[in-house]
């Protein structure tokens, strides 16, 4: 049946859709943001805060 | 103990990095595919010419079941008489056991030294 | 408590002054319970039925049961592990930690394989689901099944790409809906409600135990998959807002979930298909409890289960892009891979570039690989991570025991379930060695090879005494 071909076409292209959506954002994230502020998640962070609290 | 400062790693050799263990990863999984070593296929030992359900074993709700599935006695012939080999010599099981053993020890021992180091600076001496 | 001060400033990877961009903390128990279950569920919708392959029914409820008390190990000991050491990387933190750098190196690599390789078998069975589904509304040509397994896989990790609050109220929705399908598919077929379909004696007669006790032993190795991930639910400790109490309550709430889903699911598919076709997932039964449907001969039930089946494979990927992501993520972190991929998304606040760079990864595996290979290879991974587990939590107890440091649970029985898990462990090796003793050597191998590549190479990159981030006193014997 034709349905299901197009399935297959619709499927191709609502996976490049998403892919694409992903590459635009990431580059554009990317570009706008510096280095030092994406990576500057450091692990150990909930410890930290309650130690403040309680020392 | 001295404080260790990493070096910074260019982007270049972060990318070979990523890309050495991708193709490890890689291998890991198609090498013992390609050399059709991954084990585990089932054979059939003794095949039974004109097949009923009775002679491959079935009873009667047995045979009911298979037919509702859509299966005469001949397409579910290999489905049902295939057997796994669970035969193996005690050499591969200890060469496997030393594999292992191996693994672990060697884990443990390089992170031990590794560990030392991360207290030691952590907390000094 | 701690003798060193860890909100410092001037000690690098203190937090949280270092921190401007984190992972958002937005979860609760359920969805815990959702990561946890909503990733494993799938295993009773299609793989676990190998093990009925390896040893015939009752074998496979042995090994379902025994796993089950192997994954209640794993779960008292990483509730205690996880309740103290909260952060995302989960064992990978708990590792670094506890035994050492390389040992946590394997930890996070085992965790990335197990998840992607999941992840894969997913959506292997999602696009054979898909093409059934077009078989049955009529469609006579070969479905091409690959566009469906790329969009699964890309609609999952933009999904993940988005934010983590979405991504597991979805899972959380739907590992609902799939856990009922098999609720409502027993109370319709077993005969509480109305007719029973249900004829185990007539068909386990003369094949009780096909293989005999080795059979037994052989099925250990696919009835970890009946509850494979369950361990994930440490991953979002840095996402969850209270890790001490949620975690170790959505993790032993899952197991429990589990264990009556996957005796359940047992007694369904053993009680309506022949133990031959069943065992085997291949020319077989790919989806069991789809296939359980089928000969009720009700329509809506095939409907409920086909739509179960998909969102139990849908639910587990995306539990998998999110689990394995993360692992990634915080070993990214810590230098011990690329310190490029401990990025956070500003916006979102997930890490974006482990979540991309897995995509292709998942891709590779879903699309060239065979589904039981796959599932091997996940099992694998996951196997050896669960025999590290008895070690680490042996060496917590010794490095800090009872009272030095403040533990969120702490387990009772105190050695007996590491050993216990230990020698359920040694039990799945041999089970493993049986079918698949290649892939054994050549995935130890892999990772011995790695390992050597982490000590002599990568690890220069990683900075000692901060990886080190617990506020904990200096641990006994150092």
């Amino acid at each position: 049946m034709e349905t299901w071909n197009l399935l297959e076409y619709a499927a191709w292209g609502v996976s490049a859709l998403l892919a694409l959506y992903m590459l635009v954002d990431w580059l554009r994230v990317d570009s706008t943001y510096s280095e030092d502020v994406l990576t500057s998640s450091r692990e150990g962070e909930l410890e930290a805060i309650t130690e403040e609290h309680h020392v | 103990m001295a404080h260790y400062e990493a070096p910074k790693q260019s982007k270049a050799s972060q990318l070979i990095d990523v890309l050495v263990l991708v193709a490890l990863t890689v291998g890991a999984l198609f090498v013992p595919l390609i050399l059709n070593m991954a084990g585990a296929a089932k054979t059939v030992a003794s095949p039974e010419e004109n097949p009923t359900w009775e002679s491959l074993g079935q009873n009667a709700v047995q045979a009911a079941q298979y037919e509702k599935l859509g299966f005469t006695p001949e397409t579910a012939h290999d489905l049902i008489l295939a057997r796994f080999d669970y035969s193996f010599t005690f050499g591969a099981l200890l060469v496997m056991i030393a594999v292992i053993v191996l693994y672990y020890w060697l884990m443990l021992r390089f992170s031990e030294v590794e560990y030392r180091e991360v207290i030691a600076e952590k907390f000094g001496k | 408590m701690a003798d060193i001060d860890i909100t410092s400033k001037d000690i690098d990877g203190m937090g949280p002054h270092g921190t401007k961009v984190g992972l958002l903390r937005v979860l609760g128990p359920a969805h815990i319970w959702a990561l946890g279950v909503g990733i494993v569920l799938v295993g009773e919708y299609m793989g676990w039925n190998f093990a009925v392959g390896k040893g015939g029914a009752y074998a496979a409820l042995i090994a379902c049961w025994v796993a089950g008390i192997l994954y209640t190990c794993v779960a008292m000991i990483d509730s205690e592990v996880t309740s103290t050491v909260a952060a995302a990387g989960g064992q990978y933190t708990q590792a670094k930690h506890i035994v050492g750098p390389l040992m946590a190196f394997n930890v996070g690599l085992y965790l990335v394989f197990a998840y992607t390789m999941l992840e894969a078998a997913n959506a292997i069975t999602a696009g054979y689901l898909i093409s059934v589904v077009a078989s049955m509304t009529g469609y006579s040509g070969e479905l091409d099944q690959r566009p469906f397994i790329i969009l699964v896989i890309m609609f999952l990790a933009w999904l993940n790409y988005r934010g983590v609050l979405a991504t597991l109220t979805f899972n959380l929705v739907i590992t609902a809906i799939a856990f009922c399908a098999i609720i409502v598919l027993f109370l319709s077929t077993s005969g509480i409600l109305g007719g029973g379909i249900m004829q185990h004696a007539a068909l386990f007669e003369g094949h009780e135990l096909p293989y005999g006790w080795i059979g037994v032993l052989a099925a250990m190795h696919f009835g970890l998959w009946y509850y494979l991930g369950i361990e994930g639910t440490t991953q979002a400790a840095e996402e969850v807002r209270s890790p001490a109490r949620a975690l170790p309550f959505g993790t032993l709430a899952g197991v429990m979930t589990l264990a009556i889903a996957a005796t359940l699911t047992w007694y369904l598919c053993s009680g309506v298909l022949p133990w031959e076709y069943l065992g085997d997932g291949v020319n077989g039964s790919v989806a069991p409890l789809f296939d359980t449907a089928r000969l009720s001969g009700s329509t809506g039930l095939l409907w409920f289960l086909g739509f179960g089946t998909l969102f139990a494979t849908l639910a587990s990927a995306n539990g998998c892009i999110n689990d394995a992501s993360r692992a990634w993520f915080a070993m990214g972190r810590d230098k011990y891979l690329p310190g490029w991929f401990g990025a956070v998304h500003p916006r979102f606040r997930t890490p974006y570039r482990s979540i991309i760079f897995l995509v292709p990864i998942a891709l590779i595996f879903a699309l060239g690989a065979p589904l039981d290979q796959v599932i091997t290879f996940s099992i694998l991974s996951g196997l050896l991570e669960y025999t590290f587990m008895p070690l680490n939590i042996i060496m917590f107890r010794k490095k800090w025991p009872m009272g030095t440091i403040k533990r969120g649970y702490e387990h009772p029985f105190h050695p007996v379930p590491a050993i216990v898990l230990l020698a359920i462990c040694a039990t799945v090796f041999f089970a493993v060695f049986l079918g698949y003793g290649t892939q054994l050597v050549a995935m130890i191998g892999f990772y011995i090879v790695v390992s050597l590549w982490f000590h002599f190479w990568r690890y220069r990159f990683v900075n000692r005494g901060t990886q080190f981030t617990m506020p904990w006193p200096k641990p006994a014997g150092y």
